[in-house]
């Protein structure tokens, strides 16, 4: 088994390595549309007005509901039908991005909510406009009680980035997939890969917790991520 | 000595619940009024639409008469006018005690960093926060620091007016005398004040002016003498008479 473990991976390296390259790209740029998105999702929710916030529940909702395949799928094969191709990539960090940022919405919009009410009205109370209140006050604040929920997903998009395997980008599955054809060597080739996502895990829960200790302030509670 | 507020025949209602009926009054430049009055009674109402964070149905406020409650009113630099002290601090919970300070006099009054500091570091001294106080978040303060710190903020902006809603009220019986005589030098220096409190104490010795609320209406008001020694209504007298029952346990302790 070790030997053919290390056989596989002297032998298909470059492979690895490129199916690794992509599931980052996926996870980290689908994660930064995720908290951007979400965010902004959130504000509107809370601040914005009543049919905008409206608006972003029905998205919340329809996003929850469907699986993430059935929306990579209408992204990939149904958009063209409007003119809109993608190739398989960015079809992938779309989806994933697009969903992402419906969950992460809920956290930030829980974060928020989180904040006791006085915040709000304390920066208003010394002049501080509506925009002022929530860039200088709220977000700062919405971070850090969002950070576990925030490690949680990224965490998630991580193992999800895999979806983009059923629309052939070849992502570290994909080349699983592909070099256990080749091999025939099924059980060592997904060990590899699922040792990799492993350390990616781990990687990320550290990094994750370091910035938390970095940002973290006496006094501001933090929200246990959901599962 | 000029008006600084003046509010004019006042009226709130939450729902059919009329919290505010015809309240009015007004504030010369320097002068301290102190609000009394039993719980739900509308006084929190009442400074909250002094602050335009709660819109009156009915009536109209001036500040250096200008009218503020009027429609189109630029609402945050009337706010940056005004100081508002609450019962709760709300000290900002990411900042420290001076980046409390200095929000206001960076991001509302666009100071350079380096002036806000000065002038922060100046209010914090005033109401004796020192040094070793000031990269301290909220958190790590006691409530007699943290309500300080708020008051610090408020004076900074050298408001027309500041606004105190029950600012002892969330303190410990040991910590509220720390409190009360900064605010006390606050209003020796000429600061222009309105202050709801229960601190009948404190009213005697500052208030130009104590005005007793009771469902909605000023029912009583007066020099301190005459209102919390001589109560001439027979509310005003319960209500008193249980205040004082209150402060005489306090002063035994
Ligand atoms: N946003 C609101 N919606 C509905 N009712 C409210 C609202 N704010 C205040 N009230 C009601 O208005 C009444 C007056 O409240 P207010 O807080 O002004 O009283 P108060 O005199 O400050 O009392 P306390 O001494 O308890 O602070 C109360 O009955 C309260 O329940
Ligand atoms: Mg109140």
């Amino acid at each position: 088994m070790i030997g053919d473990i290390t056989y596989i991976i002297e032998e298909y390296w470059p492979l690895l390595l490129e199916g690794l390259k992509n599931t980052l790209i996926i996870t980290a740029v689908s994660y930064a549309i995720g908290v951007a998105l979400g965010l902004a999702l959130a504000l509107i929710r809370v601040y914005g007005p009543r049919p905008a916030a409206a608006a972003v529940t029905a998205y919340v909702e329809a996003i929850r509901g469907t699986p993430m395949l059935v929306q990579l799928f209408i992204i990939y094969y149904s958009l063209p039908a409007f003119g809109i191709v993608l190739d398989p990539l960015t079809a992938a960090i779309a989806a994933i991005g697009l969903n992402s940022g419906a969950y992460q919405a809920e956290y930030f919009r829980g974060a928020i909510s989180a904040i006791p009410r006085g915040q709000w009205e304390a920066a208003l109370s010394i002049g501080l406009r509506k925009w002022q209140a929530v860039r200088h006050v709220i977000i700062p604040q919405t971070w850090r009680v969002a950070l576990p929920a925030m490690t949680n997903e990224l965490i998630y998009l991580l193992k999800y980035s895999s979806i983009a395997y059923f629309v052939t980008v070849p992502e570290l599955v994909f080349m699983g997939k592909y070099i256990g054809s080749k091999t025939y060597m099924y059980i060592q080739v997904y060990t590899i890969i699922a040792m990799i996502y492993v350390a990616l895990a781990l990687i990320a829960s550290e990094g994750m917790a370091r910035l938390e200790k970095k940002l973290s302030i006496p006094g501001i509670s933090v929200t246990t991520p959901r599962q | 000595m000029g008006e600084v507020l003046r509010v004019e025949n006042l009226w709130k209602s939450y729902g059919r619940h009329e919290v505010l009926r015809g309240i009015t009054f007004s504030i010369n430049e320097g002068e301290t009024k102190v609000i009394i009055g039993p719980s739900g009674t509308g006084k929190s109402t009442l400074l909250r639409c002094i602050n335009l964070l709660v819109r009156p149905d009915k009536g109209k406020i001036f500040l250096d008469g200008e009218e503020i409650t009027r429609p189109g009113v630029d609402e945050a630099s009337v706010r940056a006018r005004i100081g508002f002290v609450f019962q709760h601090f709300n000290l900002f919970l990411h900042l420290t005690a001076l980046e409390n300070v200095m929000l206001g006099l960076t991001k509302v009054r666009g100071l350079p960093r380096e002036e806000a500091e000065r002038i922060a570091k100046e209010a914090l001294l005033s109401v004796g926060i020192s040094e070793d106080l000031w990269r301290k978040y909220p958190a790590q303060l006691s409530g007699g620091q943290k309500q300080r710190v708020a008051i610090a903020r408020a004076i900074a902006m050298n408001p027309r007016l500041i606004l105190f809603d029950e600012p002892t009220s969330a303190l410990d019986p040991e910590l509220i005398g720390e409190v009360l005589k900064v605010m006390e030098k606050l209003a020796r220096e000429g600061m222009t004040m309105l202050v709801v409190t229960h601190e009948i104490g404190f009213a005697m010795k500052v208030a130009d002016e104590v005005m007793f609320m009771d469902e909605g209406r000023i029912v009583e008001r007066g020099p301190p003498e005459e209102v919390i020694l001589r109560p001439k209504h027979e509310r005003t007298r319960r209500f008193l008479s249980r205040i004082w029952e209150l402060y005489d346990l306090g002063v035994q302790r």
